[in-house]
């Protein structure tokens, strides 16, 4: 169990999908121009990681290492398109303003990079976690940085305005560069936050050393 | 070695055939919801443009002059057997792939309104052309699409000059205004072959009203 929450914690901060193995850029600056975007495309991420995850790892054993990559990406794209097919009948405004991103799930690096290194060696358990794990860092990170974009480049988070209607939106954070802006300042928070958290576990140690002799 | 394809070939096609039959199934059961969406959504639109309306007859005639814009529907609007004009919806290249838009003509000759029915974009640039707050005239709170309203078809439709683009999507709003000029054109011609015009005590009255207003709209850009 501990081994189970271990490499789920992984994902969210240590080796974050985004900020840390730096995969899957393209589509999390597309969509973060706002929150419910954000909600959207990482619930949408996390379910084709997840069961492409169990999927893959369920039929490890089966699948010939020379053809692995095709048949990896058959399994994500197949899950792709249902969650297109479903958003589309169910969620038809969220699927409307994701556009042609849903699609492109099939192509994000972080599924194909989880499925490869991860999924296609480990069991089911731990499969699930780390699918868990690296979805919600997906999913934090695009949240976190669709609200920043949104509410200085357009005055509104999830389409509700917040900002004083005298305020003067700043397109640019809206628009591509802005997107690279931001995602690079939450870049340096992670790496800033992982060197702290570094450092005091070294810290710890050297006080217990001491107090040791 | 070649029995090693063989084998290799008969698994991925394993995969890909289960793969096919999973989504196979879960096409059948969202296809039903999906054209309920679609058909939910172009009602509600027709009933926008056309308030009054009683009722909506598809048009099968009416074919578009350009190869690359394609008319998937067409409706003569009438209220209680009075025609009102006509809705076209129409399907062109944008920027981001295919647009389909709804437009309305009146009996006036001129733009009832335009309704985005599907529309791939950039999110915050095209996308706007969808958006019931971006305003390309920002004092008047006017949107992208809400400009063509009476606009009449023998303006020149011409991006930059007499219709305002989004800003930072040119292309974009080139082709939306193409589709609906088109679509505005086809409909006039088809309504003169047919000879479909507004009756005539109330079509003098609303014409004088609708062209004091529209009027310095169009001079002013």
């Amino acid at each position: 169990m501990k081994k189970l929450y271990s490499i789920f914690k992984q994902g969210i901060i240590f080796d974050n999908p985004l900020l840390m193995l730096m995969i899957g850029l393209c589509s999390a600056i597309a969509v973060t121009t706002n929150v419910s975007n954000g909600i959207g495309m990482g619930l949408a991420m996390t379910f084709v990681l997840l069961f492409s995850e169990i999927i893959i790892s369920l039929f490890r054993k089966l699948i010939p290492s020379m053809i692995r990559i095709p048949i990896f990406i058959i399994v994500i794209a197949a899950f792709t398109t249902m969650v297109d097919l479903v958003m589309k009948a169910y969620f038809p405004d969220l699927s409307k303003s994701m556009g042609v991103f849903i699609p492109l799930i099939v192509v994000n690096c972080i599924i194909m990079g989880r499925v490869e290194a991860f999924a296609s060696k480990q069991n089911l358990a731990s499969v699930i976690a780390d699918a868990l794990g690296m979805g919600l860092g997906y999913t934090w990170v695009l949240i976190a940085i669709a609200a920043v974009r949104e509410l200085l480049g357009n005055g509104t988070l999830a389409g509700i305005q917040i900002m004083p209607a005298s305020y003067q939106p700043i397109l640019f954070f809206i628009l591509p560069p802005g997107g690279f802006f931001v995602f690079s300042l939450f870049i340096s928070l992670n790496i800033w936050f992982k060197k702290r958290m570094e450092a005091s576990a070294r810290n710890r140690e050297l006080v217990a050393k001491k107090e040791a002799a | 070695m070649k029995k090693d394809m063989t084998k290799l070939g008969m698994t991925l096609m394993l995969f890909a055939s289960l793969a096919c039959a999973s989504l196979a199934v879960v096409y059948a059961f969202t296809k039903e919801s999906i054209d309920k969406q679609s058909e939910i959504q172009l009602q509600a639109s027709l009933k926008e443009l056309f308030p009054q309306a009683t009722a909506f007859e598809p048009i099968q005639d009416l074919v578009s002059p350009d190869p690359n814009i394609k008319f998937e529907a067409a409706y003569e609007v009438k209220s209680d057997m009075a025609p009102l004009g006509l809705a076209m919806k129409a399907t062109g290249p944008s920027y981001g792939g295919a647009a389909t838009l709804l437009v309305g003509i009146d009996l006036h000759r001129s733009i009832a309104g335009v309704r985005v029915m599907a529309l791939n974009d950039t999110p915050g640039l095209g996308m706007n052309a969808s958006s019931p707050t971006y305003y390309v005239d920002k004092t008047k709170k006017v949107t992208f699409l809400g400009q063509f309203n009476e606009k009449f078809l023998t303006d020149p439709f011409e991006v930059k000059k007499d219709v305002v683009a989004i800003t930072a999507a040119t292309i974009s709003s080139r082709s939306l205004t193409k589709i609906i000029k088109l679509a505005g054109d086809a409909a006039i011609a088809y309504m003169d072959q047919k000879a479909i015009s507004a009756p005539a005590e109330n079509g003098a009255s609303a014409d004088a009203g609708t062209d004091a207003n529209a009027q310095p709209q169009a001079g002013g850009k």
